[in-house]
């Protein structure tokens, strides 16, 4: 068969089944070479997706196109790895009469192996993924809608095409597969794939208390021959691969002790049957711009090959200053025209840890804005709230009162019943915005939950690292969330780097935001935030001479306080779009650094 | 039935592995594949089937459906009758294979392979034995084998194992080790029987089941490292228990009554899982049909219980979780381990089906052997004390710790040693060199002595640090705190003498007298962190004096009288009595703590922070090159925490340096010098006068220098050294005498070697250059224009007037020269 004949979307495993056979052609027959290696495949699906450009062809799964997506075809699935649930083996190849067949990227093999036949076991890794603009168990009120929205109508789009295509090759797929199961399969799951909806929520005993998103579903994701290292814990993917519900792990139940014993862990407390499962194919990891990228609009060619450098996604050929203007005449408006703390939200905005070196995280700047009060806060918090999740698109909020310190779980932690990570609140994916409000916070008693919470939001800060709970030990994972803090006075729960006093002058925001606006400035934010950096010889030397210079006028100064000017300088430039500091930036990053501390006197 | 399965079928049983076996063997991976297609063709052949002893102990065939496992239970053969173990040799007529009752006899039989490979049955057999009757421990002389003995022991004891060593194995005969550890099923089958057969010569009567457990072997795998083509070997894994399921009983005789005319049926047995319940009546008189109902107090059950096993931490990579598999433990396995033990297992890697149909296998181990790792030796809190703990990487295979002594006394061997790891401890914190010289050596610590008089004196070296706010002492203290986790950090302000010492409780259900100890008995042989020394009340604080002198902790009250070791070194730290140090007052009243209290520490640093151009630059240099440079670069040459504990942790375990005549005579010369300077006329109150308690210090510092260098001779330089830290942990250097208050300028802490290096070349290059210029009593110099003359010819680079500043005032206080406002003058 030719390459082009090969239904990759509609019916991938008939491609790799193909794939395979020639592969085993070509190799004398024996499977035993393709043991944790591929044999192609990979290599056609990315073709196909990215060379012929059929990436947004692809279906995305979520819980309203799990209701039209046939089991088998291709999909393709967002979200950030949650937990990983250890490796799989399965009989990857075995011999069906003098054939060898291959169960690669399937659940169930395509003819029932005759337990004499001759087997092959290959090995996946199993992860669980949620989607990653929701942190999985926190409710805000319209969090990420605008990438809901944008995703909702390319699935729509989807539907059409996808519903279309499905139609046209219904019939060769079924001459394709030799599959007499494939059958009731099929008719089994148009009568399971109705009804999830309902049962999703408590369907899982560690996310009960979720409301979910109606349209989000989590996914059960297996990986083929990928080095452990390229898929990391919390990282954000996109995994193009085989859809396939598990549903027959409900049957189970009935069997003996043995099953329940070993196997339970992992399969009795996943649901499969209510959360699909995915063979990945192809897998992507995705950076924040590659979510602006699609929003901004359709024109413009997907950032496919990772390698293109998002520049040239520029929309409207808007200069990078008059974006920053824009931007920061927003946040102004936004903070009641104080300009000093807009300019401080804007570099916060476009933080991030570029580098660890021992234990200090690198780039990190997190804020806290004080002099809110009671009457303010509602209006600023809110308006600041909402203009955040316009603007950035894994957004999260904690209100900080005793009870939720005492009460909420913020640390992920393992449950070694059910053998799953459950998440936490601070389990976010990288490049996640964290509000905290701390105006709320009343004194009061904290238990041990309540002084470990805070000590881990603590650890947040200064370090940019959450400690994961595993019973018997604990242990610190890095992440990259940037923290801001509304609050009364300093807040000392939570030591910020940057302490700004709001200085509101007006209460009114009359603006008006046009789609464009916004897009532009998420574009904005998400591009220049990955810009690289460095420092020329010379600003160098002016840049010593002038932490020296303060350090002697002021013996107060330390290490932090000069990291911290550093890092408001790198971001500085950044904001300008330039990739080398210059003097210009450094003096109003100075000039800033004096207006701020005149306000905290 | 029952009579057929007599313990000579199972010594008929060598040849029958090589039947049942053949297919699995042939190639690893395929294997349980295999399986499956012998267990077909026992359904077809019965004859075939004539494989009862490796049934026994691995019967479940991974394809085979979960229950399969069940079979399991027939393995660990029931006590009293070990015939149980072959119940498959029941249904069928022995194959002509199994033509002899002993095992001598298979050698006459014709050779047999197992399927697929060269192995011959025969031979394996045979090694066993030779294994078992020969093998002698290298040290001892005994003309009986080390498993002769072992096998007659557990004869004695009616055990039902014997453990034996894998490198035992493989020294005697590595082809059988790595028979052994390749096919696992087969071999281990044979070696029961051939174990089986040794006992019944020595003692016919014996009529347990005695199993062969095999333990440490070669090499361990990682649990992330395991893959499918270990399905089927042995394999050695090192994990934390973190959960066990009840203890299951499984059933592996059934019997059967029938109802109607109470006839017993013989037991019928566990067959893939199942018991297959008669369909009638077996008692020719009855033969009612459906009428057989089972007897549960007649059944036999085994203990099963599933054991979870999870990867310790420090074998996670970054970004992952934990990885865990699961344990199937029988008979005496079940509830060896508890749920947070650290465990080392020996067993056999497997996969079973998960339910028919499916792709997916689940795996888990069926474990032959399992041993607590020794707590001590995995835990770092132990790291500075127990012998062969290196620290985090604790519990590697002996072989790996060789390695890693090995590689640590090259480490040792290198120049720069003392530097390498002044640079390691605490490397984030900026400077302070010399401080963390005093660590080190605390870190490290002096020899121990007791005299046979009853005197001991400590090896434990004690610091405090007085300093300015914001000078990272608390990070110093938690940093140390960390690197030798034995220690316990409080805080002045909130302990109470009772909480550093111990104290005497009721226990108010009982009403007895409990003694709790406190946190300097917890941190016996470790480093006791105290910050806010100073804020510390009067009366906790004199409750220090014994501990750190006598490193005991007595009680005496409500009718306890004890002492409690309290070996443990002092780490203090506290701010200067004005909460920032005085350059007006003294040192002594700077420091402000009872002499008696202040004579024993070791070591006083007095941290100050002092506006010094240079090292501020270094530190904008060190943030910009943080925030702007490739961090990997910057990294260099800096020992890891764990090679850092490892090395600590070895040098107090193994080097125990002793004094040289030389460094004696130093010692003398030093100390006899250092009195002098201390009866300075006027100073006699406020400067801190050397006490003996200073030589001892003296020598417990040398000692430890010498001990960073794997020594065990403490030479002239340590001496040297010693010396050169107590002199600048005082700033003695800076003190003028005669007033007893340090000259802020000549302050040197925190001032590396090659910075004070320069600063002395400074000095002398002044010094010449005044020499050259300026005539006794003559005219003076301005300063400018000396500085002037310093740079045309100086070769130490480039000159500030603070540093000429600094090298002048050296040089008044040598007497050489005088300063006035800005003009030099010689005198």
């Amino acid at each position: 068969m030719v390459g082009l004949l090969y239904d990759c979307l509609g019916n991938p495993l008939g491609a790799v089944r193909l794939t395979f056979e020639k592969a085993l052609a070509s190799s004398s027959a024996d499977p035993s070479k393709f043991d944790g290696k591929d044999w192609g495949v990979v290599d056609l699906f990315r073709d196909f997706l990215y060379d012929q450009a059929s990436l947004s062809q692809v279906p995305i799964l979520n819980s309203n196109s799990l209701r039209w997506i046939q089991p088998n075809t291709l999909v393709r699935f967002r979200g950030m790895i949650q937990d990983m649930l250890g490796n799989e083996i399965y009989v990857g190849a075995y011999k069906d009469g003098s054939i060898w067949r291959t169960n690669k990227y399937a659940d169930v093999s395509q003819s029932p192996i005759c337990s004499s036949s001759e087997m092959r076991f290959w090995e996946r890794r199993i992860l669980y993924c949620v989607p990653v603009s929701f942190p999985p168990s926190f409710p805000v009120p319209g969090r990420g809608s605008w990438i809901e929205s944008s995703s909702e109508a390319a699935a729509a789009n989807q539907n059409r095409i996808g519903a279309s295509q499905q139609r046209e090759k219904r019939p060769r797929e079924d001459e394709m597969t030799i599959d007499d199961m494939s059958l009731p399969r099929e008719n089994g799951h148009a009568s399971q794939s109705s009804q999830p909806r309902n049962v999703t929520e408590g369907s899982f005993p560690s996310f009960d208390a979720v409301p979910c998103s109606d349209s989000h579903i989590s996914c059960l994701v297996k990986i083929y021959d990928t080095p452990e290292s390229e898929l990391k814990l919390n990282d954000v993917f996109e995994f193009v691969g085989v859809l396939t519900f598990d549903q027959e792990s409900t049957v189970d139940n009935d069997c003996s002790d043995e099953l329940s014993g070993s196997s339970e862990d992992m399969l009795v407390h996943l649901p499969s049957n209510k959360v699909p499962c995915l063979h990945c194919l192809v897998h992507r990891k995705l950076a924040i711009h590659d979510f602006i990228c699609e929003t901004i609009s359709s024109e413009f060619v997907l950032p496919l090959n990772p390698t293109v450098f998002p520049w040239t996604l520029q929309p409207k050929s808007l200069t990078i200053k008059e974006t920053r203007e824009a931007i920061l005449r927003h946040l102004t408006a936004l903070l009641g025209n104080d300009d000093v703390a807009a300019h401080f939200m804007l570099l916060h905005l476009l933080s991030r840890v570029h580098a660890r070196v021992e234990s200090v995280a690198v780039g990190k700047l997190s804020l806290n804005l004080t002099c809110f009060s009671k009457e303010n806060v509602s209006l600023f918090g809110n308006r600041l709230g909402l203009a955040i999740q316009n603007l950035i698109p894994f957004t999260h909020s904690i209100p900080l009162t005793v009870d939720y310190l005492n009460t909420a779980s913020l640390a992920p932690r393992k449950d070694y019943e059910t053998n799953r990570l459950i998440t936490g609140v601070l389990q976010l994916a990288e490049g996640s915005h964290l509000t905290v409000d701390e105006t709320q916070l009343r004194e009061g008693m904290l238990n041990s939950v309540g002084v470990e919470n805070a000590r881990l939001l603590k650890n947040l800060m200064e370090f940019q690292k959450v400690e994961y709970d595993f019973k018997f030990y604990k242990m610190e994972m890095a992440a990259d969330i940037q923290v801001l803090i509304l609050s009364e006075g300093k807040s000392n729960i939570l030591p910020a780097d940057l302490v700004v006093p709001l200085r509101p002058s007006s209460a009114s925001s009359s603006e008006i935001l046009t789609e464009e606006a916004l897009e532009s400035w998420r574009w904005y934010l998400a591009t220049l935030r990955s810009l690289p950096h460095t420092i020329v010889p010379e600003m160098q030397k002016i840049v010593e001479d002038d932490l020296v210079a303060a350090r002697q006028a002021d013996r107060s100064l330390g290490s932090q306080d000069f990291s911290r000017w550093l890092t408001m300088g790198r971001l500085m430039s950044i904001s300008f779009g330039e990739t080398s500091l210059s003097l210009e930036h450094w003096q109003m990053v100075k000039e800033l650094e004096r207006l701020r501390t005149e306000r905290l006197k | 039935m029952a009579s057929d399965s007599s313990p000579t079928r199972i010594n008929g049983g060598p040849s029958s592995p090589d039947d049942s076996y053949s297919t699995p063997i042939s190639n690893t991976f395929s294997s349980p594949a295999a399986n499956t297609s012998r267990r077909r063709r026992r359904q077809s052949t019965p004859t075939d089937f004539a494989t009862p002893p490796p049934s026994n102990r691995f019967p479940a065939t991974p394809t085979e459906t979960p229950t399969t496992n069940t079979r399991k239970k027939q393995r660990r053969t029931p006590i009293s009758t070990p015939i149980a173990s072959t119940p498959l040799s029941t249904d069928d007529v022995p194959p002509s294979s199994e033509g002899g009752d002993a095992t001598d006899d298979v050698d006459e039989a014709p050779p047999m392979y197992v399927w697929g490979t060269n192995i011959s049955v025969q031979d394996v057999n045979a090694a066993i034995q030779r294994f078992l009757r020969n093998f002698r421990d290298n040290n001892s002389d005994d003309l009986e084998g080390k498993y002769r003995r072992a096998i007659d022991h557990v004869i004695e004891v009616e055990g039902e194992s014997l453990d034996v060593d894998a490198h035992d194995v493989f020294d005697y005969d590595s082809d059988l080790y790595n028979k052994m550890v390749r096919y696992p099923l087969e071999v281990l089958a044979i070696f029961d029987i051939v174990l089986m057969d040794m006992v019944s010569r020595i003692n016919p009567l014996f009529e347990k089941h005695i199993q062969v457990r095999i333990f440490n072997l070669k090499s361990s795998t990682s649990m992330r490292n395991l893959n499918p083509s270990d399905i089927e070997k042995m394999v050695s894994l090192k994990g934390m228990v973190i959960r066990c399921s009840s203890i299951i009983p499984e059933i592996r005789e059934a019997i059967f009554r029938c109802l109607v005319c109470g006839f017993y049926s013989d037991p019928v047995i566990v067959d893939r899982g199942r018991i297959s319940e008669p369909t009638h009546c077996q008692k020719p008189e009855c033969l009612a049909k459906n009428s057989m109902t089972l007897v549960h107090n007649r059944c036999r059950f085994a203990d099963k219980q599933i054991v979870r096993l999870q990867e310790t931490p420090d074998e996670i990579p970054e970004g992952g979780t934990p990885h865990t598999v699961s344990l199937l433990m029988h008979d005496k396995l079940v509830d060896a381990a508890k749920p947070g033990d650290r465990v080392q297992v020996t067993g056999i890697y497997r996969a079973m089906s998960v339910r028919v149909g499916s792709t997916q296998r689940t795996t888990y181990i069926d474990c032959l052997h399992l041993k607590k790792t020794d707590k001590s030796r995995l835990q770092v809190e132990d790291a500075m004390e127990i012998d062969n703990d290196l620290g985090r990487n604790a519990g590697d295979a002996p072989l790996d710790y060789e390695d890693k002594v090995a590689q640590l006394k090259e480490l040792s061997k290198q120049p720069d040693i003392y530097e390498r790891l002044t640079r390691s401890l605490a490397p984030n914190i900026w400077e302070l060199d010399d401080v963390k010289k005093g660590l080190l050596c605390q870190l490290f610590g002096g020899n121990a002595l007791k005299l046979p008089s009853g005197a001991s004196f400590r090896g434990d070296i004690n610091i405090l640090l007085v300093g300015d706010p914001g000078t990272s002492k608390s990070q110093l203290l938690s940093y140390i705190h960390k690197l030798s986790p034995r220690g316990i950090y409080t805080s002045g302000r909130g302990s109470s003498a009772v909480g550093l010492t111990a104290y005497v409780a009721k226990d108010p259900e009982t009403g007895e007298t409990v003694l709790e100890s406190g946190a300097l008995v917890l941190s016996d042989r470790g480093i006791c962190c105290i910050d806010e020394f100073d804020k510390m009340s009067d009366n906790a604080r004199s409750m220090l004096h014994e501990v750190m002198e006598q490193q005991t902790v007595s009680i005496a009250k409500a009718g306890i009288i004890a002492s409690l070791n309290a070996r443990t070194s002092v780490l203090a730290c506290a701010n200067p009595s004005g909460s920032r140090y005085n350059p007006r007052l003294s040192v002594i009243e700077n420091i402000h703590l009872p002499p008696t209290l202040l004579s024993r520490f070791d070591l006083i640093y007095l941290i100050l922070d002092k506006a010094d151009e240079q090292t501020d630059r270094r530190l904008a240099k060190h943030i910009v090159a943080l925030h702007f440079e490739n961090p990997e670069s910057a990294q260099q040459d800096v020992l890891d925490l764990s090679t850092l504990t490892a090395y600590i942790s070895y040098a107090r375990k193994n080097i125990h340096p002793q004094l040289s005549d030389e460094a004696a005579n130093e010692l003398t010369r030093g100390y006899v010098e250092m009195r002098r300077r201390g009866n300075f006329p006027g100073s006699s109150k406020k400067v801190i006068t050397a006490t003996p308690r200073q030589i001892e210090s003296l020598i417990r510092l040398s000692e430890a220098l010498a001990r960073i260098r794997f020594s065990e001779v403490v030479e002239q330089r340590d001496v040297t050294e010693a010396f050169r830290l107590l002199e600048v942990a005082l700033q003695q250097s800076a003190t003028d005498h005669s007033t007893g208050t340090i000259d802020m300028d000549l302050i040197t802490t925190g001032i590396s070697a090659s910075e004070r290096m320069r600063r002395e070349q400074l000095v002398s290059s002044t010094r010449n250059v005044i020499m050259e210029k300026l005539q006794i009593g003559g005219h003076p110099i301005r300063m400018v224009e000396l500085l002037e003359e310093l740079r045309k010819q100086s070769s130490c680079g480039e000159v500030h007037l603070g540093d000429l500043r600094t090298a002048l005032s050296t040089l008044a206080s040598e007497g050489f020269t005088v300063l006035q406002g800005d003009k030099v003058r010689r005198v």
